[in-house]
């Protein structure tokens, strides 16, 4: 697992143990790897959830109605108990009255029983039929004994009727009684029979209620054990890959390309896992590309800067000379010179002056983007750069009638840096300023506040356009070409001096309403500490 | 009237000439080198009342030459302005370190170098 962002809480680091430890990360893993939509799984789980509760169910009903049956074979065999024991009870009331018949000589009780008892035999039917397998023999015999004891209490009736009451005596004691005993013994056996069948029955109920009990705990139990176990191996094989993309993306995300993302998972998650890898891959060639690319453009860039400086150098050897011998011509050193050709000489002299400062330009700019720039430090005084500026601009501000104005305290101490390229950037600003004014006044201010030097060049000229203010500063941007045109200049004046600023350690800014006129500012240490290359 | 000698160490020919031109009308009498190595055995040879010395010399770089001037007790105390490549880079400041009395970036104006050879060496 690569390094993940999510706080691990306790839960997370217990899951996390079983499956390193536990056959749970090996089935997490073979979850992971079925060859199945994240959809079927979930569906599969489900479904062997429902069919554990169906089948539980179905068990259930099972057992209710095995229970059910029971319990009706028991009331029935307590019906055939009860019946038996009336059977027992008429036959002693129709003995007894038998008996009282014999001695009374009156056969009216002895009729009523028997219109009574003639009943059982309907009961005795329904019993037989019901019976236990074993039973029916005794219900037989019970049955026969019955209906033999009815037929000797009619025989008695007969004998009473007709006044013989000895033998109706006789009969009583030597047939009725025996076949009440037999009767009585008959009775007992089959309801000590039915009552070993109800104890069978019964223990039966409860054997089936104890098995319904432990299979329904074992239903429920498994059920709870399958959704636990399915919901974790189901997520854990979904956040595993979920949290791998989460770190791989990481990985990513911090320029890392060589990192891949391996999921056990051949579900929608390993097919994202694939496409993050392609993506990656992408993105690494890309990414290389670029790499290669940038170093040709830092070749080309460094190449371009080493041309510029080589010809810029080249070329000041036979400028040089042309501006020498050209302004020994206007000084007369090789004899006077006719009136008519005094100003295009001049004109010379100026154009070439023009050119000087473009190739300087373009020498300082391709020595700063090349880093060969350094600053040579020295201690220098604020006051001494701010008067050369106003010296060197002067005659040109009075030639155009504007106002040249320099404020600054004179007790600034003496400041540490490149004095001539502080110089260089306040000439820049400083004639950009006396160049696009054309009435008024140009303000130089500095002063020193804390440990920072802050400039200020102010005109009162044509002023810049919002939209072009942020651009000044870039290369070759003069604000459109007729104003090159119109006013001259480099259009490498402003990026310079920025660089050069940026090198010491401050900042430049400016600030211009249209018409009005622009405001130029730039801070520098009044010491400058460390040196930093273009 | 004695005339003063100056001693113009420079490899090009062109700037040489601007120079040679220049003094031409005045009373300064130009010796030329053209590289460091020459440069110094001119001036210890001739002893000029002024030299004016290049910075990017061939063999023997302008500063080199410089300090080994200084170190020569016939050398030591003569008027020698550096002329520097660019005018704001490091090299003035090398130049004065290495015993420069004046120096002047190229490109210069050819009537401020007289101006500042006339300061150094007054015509008589």
């Amino acid at each position: 697992m690569g390094s993940h962002h999510i706080q691990t809480t306790l839960g997370e680091r217990i899951a996390r143990g079983l499956l390193r430890r536990s056959p749970l990360g090996f089935l997490v893993r073979r979850v992971a790897g079925m060859r199945a939509s994240v959809h079927s799984k979930l569906l599969g789980a489900f479904l062997l959830i429902a069919l554990l509760l169906i089948a539980m169910g179905a068990m259930s009903l099972q057992t209710i109605m095995s229970v059910s049956r029971q319990s009706r074979l028991l009331d029935q065999a307590r019906e055939r108990v009860d019946a038996s024991r009336k059977i027992e009870h008429a036959v002693g009331v129709q003995l007894n009255v038998t008996r009282n018949a014999v001695v009374l000589r009156d056969v009216a009780p002895i009729e009523g029983v028997l219109r009574e008892n003639t009943r059982f035999t309907d009961t005795l039917v329904g019993l037989q039929q019901a019976a236990l397998a074993g039973e029916s023999e005794t219900i037989s015999r019970l049955r026969a004994a019955e209906e033999k004891l009815r037929a000797t209490v009619g025989h008695i009736a007969h004998l009473i009727r007709e006044g013989n009451a000895d033998e109706a005596l006789e009969v009583h004691l030597t047939e009725g009684a025996p076949l009440f005993r037999e009767i009585a013994t008959l009775v007992t056996r089959v309801v000590q029979s039915e009552e070993v069948g109800m104890a069978e029955l019964r223990g039966n109920v409860e054997a089936a209620n104890r098995r319904a009990l432990r299979l329904m705990g074992g239903f429920a139990v498994a059920s709870i054990c399958l959704a636990l176990l399915l919901g974790f191996v189901i997520s854990w094989s979904f956040i595993i890959p979920v949290r791998e993309a989460q770190a791989f993306l990481g990985e990513v995300a911090k320029g890392n390309f060589d990192a891949t993302i391996r999921v056990p998972n051949r579900d929608e998650f390993g097919a994202l896992a694939a496409r993050m890898n392609q993506m990656s891959r992408e993105l690494h060639a890309l990414y290389d590309e670029q790499r290669t690319l940038n170093v040709r453009l830092e070749q080309a860039s460094q190449a371009k800067s080493d041309f510029l400086a080589s010809m810029s150098h080249e070329l000041r050897t036979p400028l040089n000379a042309i501006l020498g011998f050209n302004e020994m011509i206007l000084g007369e050193i090789y004899g006077e010179i006719p009136e008519d050709l005094k100003q295009p000489l001049t004109d010379i002299q100026n154009s070439g002056r023009h050119l000087l400062r473009l190739i300087n330009n373009v020498l300082d700019l391709s020595k700063i983007e090349a880093g060969h720039m350094e600053l040579a430090l020295a201690d220098y005084a604020v006051q001494d750069v701010v008067a050369s500026v106003t010296t060197a601009l002067r005659p040109l501000a009075t030639q155009k009638g504007l106002e040249l104005v320099a404020v600054l305290p004179d007790d600034i101490p003496l400041a540490y840096g490149d004095g001539g390229r502080i110089t260089q950037c306040l000439m820049n600003l400083v004639g950009n300023a006396v160049k696009f004014t054309r009435e008024g006044r140009v303000e130089i201010a500095a002063d020193l506040r804390g440990d920072v030097l802050h400039y200020r060049v102010t005109d009162t000229g044509m002023g810049i356009a919002e939209d072009q203010l942020e651009a000044v500063f870039g290369e070759f941007r003069q604000e459109n070409a007729t104003i090159a045109g119109q006013f001259g200049g480099t259009g490498l004046g402003l990026s310079i001096t920025k660089k050069f600023v940026e090198m010491h350690g401050g900042t430049i800014a400016v600030e211009s309403t249209v018409g009005k006129g622009s405001t130029f500012f730039f801070t520098l240490p009044l010491r400058v500490e460390t040196v930093e290359t273009g | 009237m004695s005339t003063k000698t100056i001693l113009y160490v420079e490899d090009n020919e062109l700037n040489r000439k601007i120079v040679r031109d220049l003094l031409r009308r005045t009373s300064y009498r130009l010796i030329e080198a053209v590289d460091g190595e020459a440069g110094i055995a001119t001036a210890l040879a001739e002893r000029p009342d002024l030299i004016l010395m290049d910075i990017q010399l061939p063999k023997i770089s302008g500063i080199e030459a410089l300090r080994v001037l200084r170190s020569e007790p016939t050398a030591a105390a003569t008027p020698i302005i550096a002329i520097t490549s660019f005018a704001l880079s490091g090299d003035q400041q090398k130049a004065k370190d290495a015993g420069a009395s004046a120096y002047l970036a190229k490109p210069y104006s050819p009537f401020d170098l007289l101006g500042m050879i006339r300061k150094l060496a007054p015509e008589d």
